[in-house]
């Protein structure tokens, strides 16, 4: 965390608001029974996991299975035109950008344009758009 | 269309600024004043993906700019008081604006106009007049949003009220940029940027998008001289708005000014926060509750957890304060709320 940052919800005196559909979160009962109910059930999901470690290991044996055998079969054909592949976001390497792609800011002044006239009954026609991307498209 | 100003040093037409490195695409240009950024990955279509950008924007800019003479809402404030009809799209701009302040409590108020034209706001940012020396008005309430009234496609004003949406209508276009944005894209992710007040679509990179949070839009790194230490968080959904005392500064009169006016006083609001981040499943949301935030000053904090808002809040001196799980770590994830607390306009939700 860096200096002189700090969170507004542990400014002295903050009390967190209870939720319209939760207990108060102060409310010393509610967690109370909460770790009455812990105890109990940390020995029932010790049971459950030995069963559920073995149903995984046989899952992904068999899924293995099948995409190896599927990835044969989808093998295109000799001869398919390159370039004709679908291009959902599945058919791409998800987007992983290592700098931020933009700034949120208060909005600076970038446009300089001649000076003429106000919007005090007097404004002036500026600003307008030129919709002109000349770029190459990837 | 409007021709380019001559002369202008405005980038008017997009320019790539990201190579498509880690599968992103990026690129920006000037519009309403301020910058626009495009990202979008597989970095694909991009030619579309900007054409689809752009139709909203000069949309949004012929609704809702009271900088330009051709705008609707030009059109309103030169009509004087009474009833106006307006475009579908203005009215929902209007709406958004109008919901915003019954939410905020009044706190973002759309009739502040009048007020930031008096205090010498009354043009384009980038041809303010330094040197204006004419009186300042005496501080005083602005006329108040329950002075306009929206019957479907019809705006009521009274007679010399001035509406400014700059408080919602740059994240209402941000919301619908992005839409548009995936639509034309038709797969993956997009991130639109108006001038720092950021909404994405689709899905997000490895991890969401990452963003520099920081005083400016125009900031790229976490330590500049004069700037609050900035922080970078991960955003996998939703929008991300940022208000700031620390740009669009004016003089007027011997005294230094910002744009974001306290409708109670008509001047700028003088709160101990320099600069605000709000996260919300909507940019127009966003954008409304970090311009509240900056107005509520030592009450904003408890506001935006009440809300429910994750956000960061930035003294004066440069200490940061996070609210509702704001991520403490560099490259922390942003838990955005899926739930909006402003109704969504006649463009629907969509994404």
């Amino acid at each position: 965390m860096r200096a002189m940052e700090r969170d507004f919800e542990d400014a002295p005196g903050y009390r967190r608001l209870p939720r319209p559909d939760g207990p108060d979160p102060d409310d010393t009962t509610v967690v109370w029974r909460a770790g009455m109910a812990r105890d109990g059930g940390v020995r029932r999901a010790r049971r459950v996991s030995n069963w559920t470690a073995a149903a995984l290991i046989a899952g992904v044996a068999a899924t293995t299975g099948y995409f190896v055998h599927a990835s044969q079969s989808a093998a295109p054909a000799a001869g398919t035109p390159a370039g004709t592949a679908a291009t959902s976001p599945a058919a791409h390497h998800r987007a992983c950008p290592a700098a931020p792609v933009a700034t949120s800011g208060g909005s600076g002044v970038t446009a300089a344009v001649p000076a003429s006239g106000s919007c005090v009954g007097g404004g002036r026609a500026s600003g307008s758009v030129a919709p002109a991307w000349t770029g190459r498209d990837d | 269309m409007t021709p380019m100003p001559s002369g202008a040093t405005a980038r008017w037409a997009w320019t790539r600024v990201g190579t498509g490195a880690g599968g992103v695409a990026i690129a920006e240009r000037d519009a309403l004043g301020t910058t626009t950024r495009l990202a979008a990955w597989p970095p694909q279509d991009l030619g579309r993906i900007l054409g689809a950008v752009d139709a909203e924007l000069t949309r949004l800019d012929l609704e809702a700019s009271r900088f330009r003479e051709d705008s609707e809402i030009s059109a309103i404030h030169r009509g004087g008081g009474g009833a106006h009809p307006v475009s579908a799209g203005l009215a929902e701009a209007i709406g958004v604006a109008l919901a915003a302040a019954r939410w905020t409590a009044c706190l973002v108020d759309p009739t502040v106009g009048a007020a930031l034209c008096s205090l010498g706001y009354d043009r384009d940012f980038a041809e303010i007049d330094a040197g204006q020396d004419k009186a300042l008005p005496a501080p005083a309430p602005v006329p108040g949003w329950r002075s306009v009234r929206l019957d479907g496609q019809v705006a009521h004003l009274p007679a010399g009220v001035r509406l400014d949406l700059g408080a919602t209508a740059k994240g209402l276009g941000a919301d619908r940029a992005v839409r548009a944005a995936f639509a034309a894209a038709g797969s993956g992710g997009v991130l639109v940027s108006l001038g720092g007040d950021v909404a994405v679509a689709g899905e997000a990179p490895d991890g969401g998008w990452p963003l520099l949070v920081a005083d400016e839009h125009r900031q790229a790194r976490q330590f500049e001289p004069g700037r609050a230490p900035a922080q970078v968080v991960r955003l996998a959904g939703g929008a991300l708005a940022t208000s700031s005392v620390t740009c669009r500064r004016w003089r007027r009169a011997g005294r230094q000014f910002h744009h974001i006016v306290d409708p109670r006083t008509g001047y700028p609001a003088p709160g101990p926060w320099r600069t605000v981040s709000v996260a919300a499943a909507s940019c127009a949301e966003a954008n409304a509750a970090s311009t509240a935030a900056i107005i509520a000053g030592e009450q904003a904090a408890a506001w935006l957890t009440v809300q429910g808002l994750p956000s960061r809040l930035v003294a004066h001196d440069g200490s940061a304060l996070r609210c509702c799980g704001w991520p403490a770590a560099d490259w922390g994830r942003l838990d955005v709320p899926a739930a909006r607390l402003l109704p969504a306009g006649p463009g629907g939700d969509g994404r």
